[in-house]
């Protein structure tokens, strides 16, 4: 968790420091600071649908504060001044304070760029205050993401630039000045319109509390051909439909999806597929991966019930791959569209699948096994909470995950071709198969061996 | 009679800590069987051993002559409630049932007919509620929880606290439950409770806890109430 913060603390401020230079050694015969002005809109937007994603809700249990005597005015401040120390608004300053700093070295009007500073970090604060204000409202997060997507498209495909408008407005900041009230009022009137809301329903039954879900039923039946795995499996979809955990694992699965665009757009990597290897396991594999390095965590809130029923291991295990199957299965149809960067991108990520199903999955539940962290289904993770499996186990086993394929494509692909490589890394997944049994039992002998051990880890409290 | 739950030689220790520490204790078969003490007495860690949630530091626990920790097969015959860790939240009761059903190959249609016959202690707060069980107050899940531990014909039930935070009607049908299951069903039941009442009214056998020992082993009788009374007044 800490390491998570540090790093990507670490990041912003190089990337503050080194954002204006960047830009002056890109397009050098602009001004660099208008360009970060113009792309500002993006962060704008990217942070808003970042923070909708990951950011948590300023939930918490108000009933002893209720009883005390406390102010309700001091509670809802104090709730919504405690917002502010999220890491999502640490970070931003991270960013803007150094580059801030590089633009008074570089010349610019000192008390201008703390006055654009101080807006930016005013709209920095608008966005924290209107996600929590939009954060019940899917429509408003797709609308938000799907503005995001369109404005990158257009600009891409040169049929619309936005950033040069939105830039104007950015940038009135420090030419003009006293624009950058204008965030300030928004800031003051957006928390007010929190508190306001806040204050409407800061009872025990109001909205501070966690919701109750509406009851969703689906009719599984068709899973019934699993046979006994039949079970297993219909209870883990209604876990992943119903808890806010899983469905983030769900999402950041099909982000995955577009994983191979940063490759397979790029020259630089036409003559270097062992990163096309690599690219084409995580196109397929999102879903294997984020959701198979967590079982057995998923059951960690009733672990002592599947431990003291009639549960096999082995059906317990077999419908856990079979489910990591299945999403692999869907994510590989879902990327039929990379036929378009050729047949032979295409090939890739269908050994890369196949090597997902084959092996992955097996490497990954092994990995999952020595996991032990114990989950909270329907709270959202908290941001970077995943780097728990950032200790030397994790990093260890996910070594195979990564060099594996790049090795098993390599090989063949450097002593007869490309071809030899990608039937290879198919056969490789082939062979997993053949040995699921095998691997299975491995599994389940590491499960028997640390029972007592995952049972305790489990039924700690957070 | 025969013995269905044998002890022996049994200890859990945490460090220098020793929290239970029981030499012998044989259950016989359709036994409904009352564990009480006060808290840190080792109650819930003489169940979470005996379901082989832990490991003892010596000894062990037979079940039908199974040793518990070394082989499984006790699972199919036994089953249990402690506590919400045994629930899954994000399940309406209906599905929960099911769910333990199928994994006691118990059918929909034999489910069924079991939770008719609990249609009076469900009290109609349970079924049909279009609710996940994650919101249902704590009585509630405890209804389910304990329904739910009565699927697929158990031989052995062991319920931690079963009474606590269950209203009083519902006090007193459980309590008929539990004696039926043991006297018509010859199921050994084993239950712990803080309330002495409960337990001398339900239970052929009473034994106290202190400190992880047995420190009496009373079948029931009238006057037995006023002989553990007597003995927590200390």
């Amino acid at each position: 968790m800490i390491l998570g913060a540090l790093y990507f603390g670490g990041l912003a401020i190089l990337a503050g420091i080194g954002v204006f230079f960047i830009f002056k050694k890109a397009i050098p015969d602009q001004d660099p600071f208008t360009l970060i002005n113009n792309y500002m809109i993006y962060w704008v937007m990217g942070d808003l649908a970042l923070r909708y994603f990951m950011q948590q809700l300023p939930v918490m249990n108000i009933k002893p504060m209720l009883l005390l005597p406390i102010k309700r005015q001091s509670v809802i401040q104090f709730l919504l001044l405690k917002t502010s120390f999220s890491f999502f608004n640490i970070l931003p300053l991270l960013f803007f304070i150094p580059l801030t700093i590089v633009l008074m070295v570089q010349g610019y009007n000192p008390l201008m760029a703390v006055l654009w500073f101080v807006s930016i970090l005013a709209i920095s604060f608008s966005i924290n205050f209107l996600n929590f204000i939009l954060n019940k409202n899917n429509t408003a997060f797709y609308f938000v993401i799907a503005l995001l997507a369109s404005f990158i498209g257009l600009q891409y495909f040169n049929i619309f630039d936005i950033t040069p408008y939105t830039g104007v407005f950015f940038n009135s900041f420090y030419e003009v000045g006293f624009t950058a009230l204008l965030p300030i009022a928004l800031v003051i009137f957006l928390f007010k319109m929190n508190y306001k809301l806040l204050r409407k329903n800061f009872y025990v039954d109001g909205a501070v509390q966690a919701k109750k879900e509406k009851f969703k039923n689906y009719n599984l039946e068709f899973l019934n051909r699993f046979g006994t795995l039949a079970t297993f499996l219909k209870n883990d979809v209604k876990m992943i439909t119903r808890n806010a955990r899983p469905k983030q694992v769900l999402l950041m699965s099909f982000l995955f999806l577009f994983y191979g665009l940063i490759f397979f757009t790029q020259d630089t990597y036409k003559n270097m597929p062992v990163f096309l290897a690599f690219a084409a396991i995580f196109v397929s594999g999102g879903f294997l991966i984020t959701f198979g390095q967590l079982v057995p965590s998923w059951d960690s809130e009733y672990y002592k019930l599947m431990m003291s029923q009639n549960v096999s291991y082995k059906k317990y295990l077999e419908s856990k791959w079979l489910l990591m199957v299945i999403g692999c299965a869907v994510s590989f149809v879902l990327s039929t569209p990379y036929i378009y960067f050729g047949w032979d991108i295409y090939a890739m990520i269908a050994a890369g699948a196949s090597f997902n199903i084959g092996l992955n999955s097996f490497i990954t539940l092994y990995g999952g096994a020595l996991n032990r962290v114990p989950i909270e289904l329907n709270q959202k993770a908290k941001a970077f909470s995943n780097t728990q499996g950032f200790n030397p186990t994790q990093l260890l086993i996910s070594l195979p995950k990564i060099l594996g394929p790049m090795i098993i494509f390599y090989v063949p692909y450097k002593l007869i071709n490309f071809n030899a490589g990608i039937i290879a890394l198919a056969l490789s997944g082939v062979l997993g198969i053949v040995f699921k049994s095998y691997f299975l039992k491995i599994i389940e002998n590491l499960y028997q061996k640390n029972k007592y051990k995952t049972i305790s880890a489990f039924s700690e409290k957070k | 009679m025969e013995t269905i739950i044998k002890v022996q030689n049994l200890s859990k220790s945490y460090k220098a800590d020793k929290v239970l520490d029981i030499e012998a204790l044989d259950i016989p078969k359709g036994q409904s069987f009352g564990l009480v003490g006060n808290n840190g007495a080792g109650k819930t860690t003489f169940f979470s051993l005996l379901l082989d949630l832990i490991q003892p530091t010596t000894g062990h626990i037979e079940n039908n002559g199974i040793i518990v920790s070394e082989n499984e097969d006790w699972k199919p015959y036994t089953s249990s409630f402690i506590d919400e860790s045994f629930l899954i939240g994000y399940l309406t009761a209906e599905e929960y049932f099911y769910f333990i059903g199928d994994l006691r190959n118990t059918s929909k249609a034999e489910v069924d007919e079991l939770l008719a016959e609990f249609a009076d202690f469900f009290h109609g707060e349970i079924l049909n509620q279009k609710k996940y069980l994650r919101d249902l107050s704590k009585g509630n899940q405890k209804k389910a929880g304990i329904v739910a531990a009565l699927i697929g014909n158990p031989e052995v039930v062991i319920l931690d606290e079963p009474f606590a935070n269950l209203d009083p009607t519902t006090q007193i049908r459980l309590k008929k439950i539990i004696k039926d299951l043991s006297a018509q069903k010859n199921v050994t039941v084993l239950v712990s409770s803080h309330d002495l009442m409960h337990v001398t009214e339900v239970c052929e056998r009473v034994v106290v806890l202190d400190k992880g020992q047995v420190v009496k082993d009373i079948y029931t009788s009238e006057a037995t109430l006023k002989e553990l009374e007597l003995y927590f007044e200390r």
